[in-house]
């Protein structure tokens, strides 16, 4: 039996059937990561079953191995035979396989060939490398049908997918699921890029589809959504399986209890947590009417010297996007730096790092650091000019300038012409943040700083960034985790669909209250 | 005219290639005479089919391509020229599957490099085109080989009345309309198009990726027969010959090195007007020391105006 602390056999959802599919003991970690540490669950046929959790939680790694594109390190999926009998199932060693095997997956990712039709895109994978199982007049027939119950209407199955609008494009995604008659449909955060008069039609194609004994796999950020059409919920908390909950016992509180732990880490407040800081008057930074997504509401907003501004939210709600125009200036809207009574829009990011902002990016390997060079290099990146003498760089001046900062962030490294690469992960995320604390910026934009680096380098960074505070720079930190935002932020802006969909003060902050907003809930305190 | 301009990637390239004809024809009136279109089309026929060979690896997108068709199409010409004929092994029974599978074989493993061992494209075809120009060295010696025999020069002129060069491009095209017919160039498509869709689809993006590569040589094989049949011997320094022409002559076909767009039809015409333009330069008596930088800016001023003619179709549609 999977670890489910509901003790509740007794009430059923109302058709639910055998169980068609169940994961037991699954785990996966990605080197030194551990995305998944233990999940257990039963999924049964002809119910709804929502799987919940905050970032990090382990959600995307669970489907990535129900649909074959990862194998678990430890665990068994097993799948119901068509005489009910559950059994090891087949090596899920591709989507190929899965779907094979009967799980079939829509993305939040609109996952459809633009440049090909409609048709093509709704069969697509149905065949093998070289034989079509069916014909074109049979395609196009069922292909309609189920359009027709998703859509509500026709639609050009010989128009290339990538002239639809998103929601019809998702609509093709789904079609191709449908139409290959799953057992186990997953949907991915896939009802997001649905409108709602789509996403209720395709609600009421899996509930037919239920009572045929289909099972469903629903994550969703979507709270209200889950309460409409989930049988069961079972939570996930840092990759762990922990709870299954009927729907009758699922109450928003409850899940946010479950997803939050907050039972077990003291009321969701932490050692580090600093006292709010006065909020110095004096703004640094504006955002005017900035418009993340079409048809999401615009953002605007004020930094103020001396605080520090978290970002958060499930991932993919636009707190990226809204960081990088921070830094590059917005495309609709603007991005004001503001300097008493100068305001000066930023036109990109050169003209950012001129007007005094530093940006971190979250991707370190990818965009930040350079792997050939060594600390010192890495260091003295964008700052070459005051190591410069008659044009020539001088390692003696750019050694000393880094032993400052080696010191107050800690770095703990070999020589400073060793290569980046030989430091830890935290270490060299140190040396990216001393790389802009060297033009001494007055504002600071971090994108997730401490993802994936140890828990002292993390303490360093967070004692980093109160120092840096009170010496009136202001700081913005996305942050996947929901306890850095507790401890660290004087404000945190949580971002649903594209916008900022709550504000939370200082004094509001706990993991109930930033998790029930990620979930669009008021505050359940 | 417009809308079948914006529609069709190859639509640029099909105009070009008519006004082209039309240039050809007023330079040179004898360019019409029938007689004189097999001898065309033979010389045609090797860097159409070097082209149509360079387009699978494209059209399989992730950065695909193949940089070894011209040298692995020198190398089939040589083994032809220097091993079957002198030891009496000339009959098409034997010369045919041999083409066939000695290119296919080397496509096979310059997708298997690609797909399963994951080395950059260019990377693997250049080492590929490498090993095949060396090859080629080997087998040339210090004397040029040459030969031919009856249906070789038929396959250079014609059978009956049907020129040979038509055969060749003939069989290749054959052969794509019947893939056409299966799924496989659907899948083919799907995998260029967005490998990440068709994967989580469950197309089976590497066999589709290394099957397009196959297929490339398979064509190269047709390719190294029709080249041996025109130039009756085997050089060595013909090897890098086509291999840059080939990929201009797909670019101005229509077909995107992303993999996103492209047709084999696009090829043949982006071949026509290349192999028309430097017919047309030569009919005008252009001289010789200034032909190629006349031929490289025409060249340049297609494939830039009609890769522009394809985004704007392609932000039309986003």
């Amino acid at each position: 039996m999977p670890s489910s602390p509901s003790h509740s056999p007794a009430s059923p959802a109302a058709e639910a059937g055998p169980v068609a599919l169940r994961v037991t003991g699954l785990a996966k970690a990605f080197g030194p990561t551990v995305a998944l540490r233990s999940c257990s669950a039963e999924f049964r046929s002809g119910e709804v079953h929502a799987i919940m959790g905050e970032n990090g939680s382990g959600k995307s790694t669970l489907v990535k191995i129900l649909t074959g594109v990862y194998r678990p390190d430890a665990g068994t999926v097993e799948l119901a035979s068509t005489g009910g009998r559950l059994a090891t199932a087949p090596a899920l060693r591709s989507p190929g396989a899965a779907i094979r095997a009967g799980i079939m997956a829509v993305f939040q990712e609109v996952l459809v060939v633009d440049s090909r039709s409609v048709l093509e895109n709704t069969w697509l994978g149905a065949d093998t490398v070289f034989r079509s199982n069916l014909s074109k007049a049979e395609r196009q027939e069922r292909a309609r049908a189920v359009f027709a119950e998703l859509l509500g209407g026709a639609i050009d199955l010989d128009a290339p997918a990538g002239s639809l609008p998103l929601s019809q494009r998702q609509a093709c995604a789904i079609a191709r699921v449908l139409l290959r008659e799953p057992k186990v449909l997953i949907l991915d955060e896939a009802t997001s890029a649905l409108d709602v008069a789509t996403r209720d039609r395709l609600f009421d194609g899996i509930r037919r589809r239920r009572a045929g004994g289909m099972a469903t796999v629903f994550i969703s950020h979507r709270m209200d959504d889950i309460g409409e059409i989930a049988d069961r919920v079972t939570v996930l908390r840092s990759g762990e399986s922990v709870g299954t909950l009927e729907r009758a016992e699922a109450g928003p509180d409850r899940l946010v209890q479950l997803m939050t732990g907050a039972d077990h880490l003291a009321g969701g407040k932490s050692a580090h947590q600093r006292t709010g800081r006065p909020r110095a008057a004096e703004p640094v930074l504006g955002v005017r009417d900035l418009r993340l997504r079409a048809g999401a509401a615009p953002v605007s907003f004020d930094l103020c010297a001396g605080e520090v501004v978290g970002l958060a939210g499930l991932e993919g709600h636009g707190q990226d996007e809204f960081l990088r125009a921070l830094w590059e200036g917005g495309r609709s809207g603007r991005v004001l730096r503001l300097t008493g009574a100068a305001q000066t829009p930023i036109r990109s990011a050169r003209h950012a790092a001129a007007l005094g902002l530093g940006y971190v990016p979250r991707d370190r390997r990818g965009e930040s650091l350079f792997a050939p060079l060594s600390v010192q290099e890495n260091f003295g990146v964008v700052t070459a000019g005051a190591d410069s003498r008659f044009g020539l760089l001088s390692p003696a001046t750019r050694r000393a300038r880094l032993a400052a900062y080696t010191g107050s962030l800690g770095i703990r490294m070999g020589k400073p012409s060793d290569l980046i690469t030989t430091l830890s992960g935290g270490n060299q995320q140190k040396v990216i943040i001393a790389r802009w604390l060297a033009r001494e910026p007055r504002i600071l934009l971090l994108n997730d700083p401490t993802r994936g680096i140890d828990l002292g380098a993390k303490r360093d960074i967070y004692t980093l960034l109160d120092k840096l505070a009170a010496d009136g720079v202001a700081v913005v930190m996305l942050s996947t985790e929901v306890d850095e935002h507790v401890e660290l932020m004087d404000r945190v802006l949580v971002f649903r669909e594209g916008t900022v969909g709550g504000v939370l003060d200082r004094d509001q902050l706990s993991r109930a209250a930033l998790v029930s907003a990620f979930f669009g809930q008021e505050a359940a305190r | 005219m417009m809308r079948f301009l914006r529609t069709r990637p190859y639509a640029f390239a099909l105009v070009l290639l008519v006004v082209l004809l039309i240039a050809n024809i007023v330079a040179q009136p004898a360019f019409a005479t029938p007689s004189n279109w097999p001898e065309t089309l033979a010389i045609f026929a090797p860097f159409a089919i070097a082209a149509f060979a360079s387009t699978p690896a494209i059209m399989s997108g992730g950065g695909g391509i193949d940089i070894s068709i011209g040298p692995l199409m020198t190398v089939i010409d040589m083994v032809i020229v220097a091993d079957l004929l002198p030891h009496g092994l000339g009959s098409p029974g034997i010369v045919v599957p041999f083409c066939l599978i000695a290119g296919a074989a080397v496509g096979a493993v310059n997708g298997t490099l690609v797909t399963v061992l994951r080395f950059q494209p260019v990377v693997a075809t250049l080492c590929m085109n490498f090993i095949l120009t060396g090859l080629a060295t080997q087998i040339e010696g210090s004397l040029t080989p040459q030969g031919s025999t009856w249906w070789t020069d038929d396959l250079a002129g014609s059978f009956g009345p049907v020129p040979g060069g038509l055969i060749s491009i003939g069989v290749v095209l054959l052969i794509w309309l019947g893939l056409s017919r299966t799924a496989f160039l659907r899948n083919l498509y799907a995998t260029g198009g967005d490998d990440a869709a068709a994967f989580s689809a469950g197309v089976d993006v590497t066999r589709v990726r290394i099957l397009a590569y196959t297929l490339g040589g398979l064509f190269a094989g047709i390719g190294g027969l029709a080249l041996m049949a025109v130039l009756r011997e085997g050089e060595a320094g013909d090897a890098t010959m086509y291999t840059l022409v080939a990929l201009a002559a797909v670019a101005l076909g229509g077909t995107a090195f992303t993999g996103k767009r492209g047709s084999l039809i696009g090829t043949l015409f982006g071949a026509g007007c290349m192999y028309l333009i430097t017919n047309v330069l030569s009919a005008a008596r252009v001289p010789d020391t200034w032909t190629d930088a006349i031929y490289g800016g025409l060249l340049l001023v297609a494939v830039i105006f009609g890769a522009g003619l394809a985004n704007a179709t392609q932000a039309r549609t986003a």
